[in-house]
């Protein structure tokens, strides 16, 4: 679903945010993306949705060749994937309904489909009874889960979140990983980006750790210090 | 903030509108006066009736010779009479001053100074007048207008350009977040520009038709009181009216902000 071979990114101020990546994520992964800050975790995300071309190195995504893709293509990539941040973006002059409801009216959808796609999502993120509600009256997990549903109404096969958790007190973040992993049930492809520690152990699932722009782990059912398993076992 | 962007639009369009119209009841009034030019060229006493005919001829073969009037002097010294009359005692002319002539009108007042020169250089003319200096003096004025007219367009529109340009940034950049969004969810460029734009052309627009509306209210206001004070261009500047100017004046507004917009959310999605 996601793959990455030789990948590197330099700024134009000449920071090397990742050099030489390699990384294969598959179809329905649910992976965490852990590393101290300014490793470059929301840089290689960056790339993935094409917010930045890498300066060398093969991207695909959902078989989209997304280093050289034109311009005029960009959004196609982009109805394929839903992002979320740690800022949630979203609109505060509208409702949480009607900023779901933007993301698919503004790629031309009907408004049947609309009609159709908008209460889906809402009941998937428990949002249907605040749907009339704008976000300055939502708490910080209702909403990080209007920004959710807003990445999902697209139907897309691939969910990236950029410290999802990082605005949040840890039971909302506890809710808002469960419904990742409702989410990613469902089939969806997840990639995390994240430095919350307790969210990574808990899960047990596979962690990708980034140090200064290279992958320095990748295991299967991590935790996110680096061999904590074997450590203990050691210092045990 | 769109209201400064219509305002300027509609000075722009309205100073635009004035020069254009004060630029077409020029070269109006030139080309009246031009028009009516015609060149007298007399001829030496004792030219055979044989060698006046071959002038005429050659005269009215030429291609940019409109029509050729013979008068002799006899018919000269009638005209003059009557054009004289009342003002001075004619009758104390005895003998006849005047040369026989030919009368000369030309297809286009540009090209009076040329054809005059030839017919000079023809045996048997003895002088060639058409008012030389007013003619001379015309000829530039009108083209310098006509010069001057495009260089000082294209500075007019620019600065409407610039105006509405920056006006449209700074609507695209109050809606940054929401424009960040659209293109996160995969809206097209050209999705997110259409509002924008339609904001430019609606302002161009309704700049210009602003401006239209004062230009008729100026001119009808105006003309009838510049007529009352100099009645020898009552005829030109009532014929002249903003007919034409109309549609050209609307279609520039809506240019200007079409392309001004364009230009401004484009460079925004670029970055
Ligand atoms: N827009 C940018 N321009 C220049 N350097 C940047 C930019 N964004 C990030 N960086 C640098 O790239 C490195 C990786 O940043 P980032 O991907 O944001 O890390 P992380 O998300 O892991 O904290 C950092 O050194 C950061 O300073
Ligand atoms: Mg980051």
């Amino acid at each position: 679903m996601i793959s990455l071979r030789g990948v590197s990114l330099v700024y134009p101020n000449g920071v090397r945010a990742l050099d030489g990546i390699d990384l294969e994520i598959g179809k329905g992964d649910f992976v965490f993306l852990v590393g101290h800050s300014g490793t470059g975790k929301s840089t290689l995300l960056r790339l993935l949705y094409r917010e930045m071309a890498p300066t060398t190195g093969e991207i695909t995504v959902d078989g989209i060749r997304v280093e050289c893709l034109r311009r005029s293509r960009v959004p196609i990539l982009r109805r394929h994937i839903g992002v979320v941040f740690q800022d949630f973006k979203l609109l505060t002059d509208k409702t949480v309904w009607e900023n779901v409801a933007f993301a698919l009216q503004v790629t031309g959808a009907h408004t049947r489909d609309v009609i159709r796609q908008v209460p889906r999502v809402l009941d998937l993120v428990g949002l249907s009874h605040k749907s009339r509600m704008y976000p300055g009256e939502l708490a910080g997990g209702e909403q990080q889960r209007a920004a959710i549903a807003r990445a999902l109404v697209n139907n897309p096969k691939i969910l990236l979140c950029d410290e999802p958790s990082g605005n949040l007190d840890p039971s909302n973040t506890t809710e808002i990983m469960e419904l990742l992993l409702r989410i990613n049930l469902k089939g969806t492809t997840i990639v995390v980006a994240t430095h919350n520690q307790a969210v990574v152990d808990r899960m047990r699932r596979r962690v990708v750790r980034l140090d200064n722009g290279r992958i320095v782990t990748d295991e299967e059912r991590g935790y996110y210090f680096l061999g904590l398993g074997q450590s203990q076992i050691l210092s045990g | 903030m769109q209201a400064t962007a219509i305002g300027t639009v509609t000075v722009t369009i309205v100073l635009l509108g004035a020069f254009l119209y004060a630029r077409a009841v020029l070269v109006h009034f030139g080309a009246d006066v031009l028009n009516q030019i015609e060149i007298s060229a007399y001829l030496q006493d004792g030219t055979s009736p044989a060698r006046t005919e071959a002038i005429r001829a050659v005269l009215a073969h030429d291609p940019r010779v409109l029509s050729v009037q013979y008068v002799p002097k006899k018919e000269g010294l009638q005209q003059l009479r009557r054009r004289l009359k009342g003002e001075i005692d004619t009758s104390i002319l005895t003998e006849n001053p005047l040369p026989n002539m030919f009368r000369v009108r030309v297809r286009t007042p540009e090209l009076v100074p040329a054809v005059a020169a030839e017919i000079r250089k023809m045996p048997g003319v003895q002088y060639v007048n058409y008012g030389q200096d007013v003619v001379g003096k015309l000829l530039q004025l009108v083209a310098v207008a006509r010069r001057a007219g495009i260089a000082v367009i294209a500075l007019f529109i620019l600065v409407a350009g610039i105006i509405i340009s920056n006006t449209i940034r700074l609507t695209v950049f109050a809606r940054r977040r929401e424009i960040a969004i659209m293109q996160l969810v995969g809206a097209t460029n050209a999705y997110i520009r259409m509002p924008f734009i339609c904001e430019g052309l609606l302002d161009g627009l309704l700049g210009a038709s602003l401006a239209v509306a004062l230009l008729e209210v100026g001119r009808a206001s105006l003309v009838p009181r510049l007529v009352a004070a100099l009645p020898f261009v009552a005829s030109n500047v009532v014929s002249v009216n903003l007919g034409t100017l109309v549609p050209q004046l609307l279609l520039v507004g809506a240019a200007v902000g079409l392309i001004a917009s364009w230009i401004s959310v484009g460079r925004f999605l670029r970055t």
